[in-house]
């Protein structure tokens, strides 16, 4: 209970899920392979050399020296060229399409970008077996999308759009993280990645569709008109109650997460009412101003609101 | 003899009952007292509460009897400071909160808890007792309304397993 890291399945190529994962592990292991074949080898000459010590040596220098590494190497570019073009290359037009924008130090994310463009934030939620065209896009600094048990890591670059195509072959949840320093919070951009069935992910993309769950009890109610009068909606949307901002995550199913601050805490109670009254604590650099202003009982009320917005 | 025990035999009973009536009602009168929405669980649970008091009083005498009775009196016999360091952050704590032993706890929304067992009071509402403390963890907001440390539903095991921990920082001597 170290981290986070144990609510997800995995952060790890070893564990692999997703089609580019396992073409990567199987040229991981392959090179592992060759290389532990080629140690041996060279020991085994180095033991013939000190125990024989005959002629004809010019030829292993050019053999050894020089022939074998070359082959040896082009052999392995081309392999991994390959396969580099295997993870890349499936995209289809009729893939769906994922938009995610990396921002310091969140994601934003927009299923089906050309037609309904649904918004979610920091948790990416993939159809299983289903190739789809992740749209990698960067508002501020380079960062790196990377889920190393669904595929390999694409650089999200300032005014370009990476395209990064994955095929998810297991159900469960799963860590990425940003693999490119972006900045005083870099270590802390994680995110969550799901995996559903195609029939579940169709119903996720509706529920993007739908309006923020209602304020029930009197506390909820407080909450949202914190909210709404506190300045949260500057930079943050909850569809059904305010959709403007855009500069911060969407929190319309902000407690539908199972972590806060893109993938770092659980997300809980305690954890929400922390971030709201010291974000600069719990997350140096982000550009959310510490809301420690608000009373108690007021920041506990928008706290309960935003935790019931599942 | 045989005459004078069957008479005495429904006096036994009355006695009992009446002494049975007068704890249900103690118990009853405390759960009520209890906050929360449920008077059967309060009343479930605060039996269970006096259960446990009485046995560990049976098992381990009474505090003042004991050598170090102060040390005594900070003891929460069965609970587990070790799941309560993970239930502490497992609840996020460590959001609000520095808590040393706990990882990424450096929070400075509320008051460290380093040396929390030396500090007097809880939030300044509560005298610092392992009851009290177990009290104010599951329901901070009935004793300090006005307090921004939210309710987290944490039960009343979870919390004396916290309470364990809490109890394991003070300064060193």
């Amino acid at each position: 209970m170290t981290s986070t890291l144990d609510q997800f399945g995995s952060q790890t190529t070893y564990a692999e899920a997703g089609l580019g994962a396992a073409k990567t592990l199987l040229l991981t292991n392959g090179m592992v392979a060759i290389g532990i074949a080629i140690f041996i080898f060279v020991m085994a000459i180095t033991v013939f050399a000190w125990r024989f010590n005959g002629g004809g040596r010019s030829w292993w220098i050019v053999g050894g020296g020089i022939v074998f590494p070359l082959v040896t190497l082009l052999a392995l570019t081309v392999v991994s060229a390959t396969t580099l073009r295997a993870i890349t290359n499936d995209a289809g037009p009729e893939n769906p399409v994922i938009e995610v924008t990396g921002h310091q130090y969140w994601w934003d994310v927009v299923h089906d970008p050309n037609m309904r463009a649904l918004r979610d934030a920091n948790e990416v939620i993939l159809p299983l077996d289903t190739p789809v065209t992740l749209r990698l896009r960067s508002n501020d600094v380079i960062h790196s999308f990377w889920v190393p048990s669904i595929s390999g890591k694409m650089d999200m670059i300032p005014g370009r759009i990476n395209e990064l195509t994955v095929t998810a072959t297991k159900k469960g949840r799963f860590r990425g993280q940003c693999a490119e320093f972006c900045g005083l919070s870099h270590p802390l951009m994680a995110f969550e990645v799901v995996v559903l069935p195609v029939d579940d992910y169709a119903a996720y993309l509706d529920s993007l569709e739908s309006e923020a769950r209602d304020a029930v009890t009197p506390q909820q109610r407080r909450g949202k008109e914190v909210f709404l009068t506190s300045g949260c909606t500057a930079c943050h949307a909850v569809r059904g109650v305010s959709e403007n901002g855009r500069l911060g995550p969407d929190l319309t199913r902000v407690g539908a997460r199972a972590s806060l601050g893109a993938g770092m805490w659980r997300m809980n109670l305690g954890n929400l009412a922390g971030w709201i009254a010291d974000v600069g604590d719990m997350k140096p650099g982000a550009q959310m101003p510490s809301y420690n202003h608000l009373t108690g009982p007021d920041l506990r009320a928008v706290s309960t609101w935003l935790e019931s917005l599942k | 003899m045989d005459g004078s025990d069957r008479h005495s035999h429904p006096w036994a009973v009355a006695v009992w009952a009446i002494v049975g009536l007068i704890v249900s009602a103690i118990v009853g009168v405390w759960a009520l007292g209890v906050p929360g929405k449920d008077p059967v669980g309060a009343a479930v649970l605060t039996t269970q509460i006096a259960f446990r008091d009485t046995t560990d009083f049976l098992r381990f005498g009474p505090i003042d009897g004991q050598p170090d009775w102060e040390a005594a009196s900070m003891i929460l016999h069965d609970a587990n400071a070790e799941s309560g360091a993970s239930l502490i952050e497992l609840h996020g704590c460590g959001s609000c909160h520095t808590i040393p032993g706990i990882p990424r706890a450096h929070g400075s929304v509320g008051p460290s808890l380093a040396s929390f067992r030396d500090q007097a009071y809880v939030a300044g509402v509560l005298p610092n007792r392992p009851g009290d403390l177990v009290e104010w963890l599951m329901n901070p907001t009935v004793h300090a309304p006005q307090t921004a440390m939210p309710d987290l539903g944490i039960t009343e095991d979870e919390a004396r397993d916290m309470v364990a921990y809490l109890y394991t920082l003070q300064a060193k001597p």
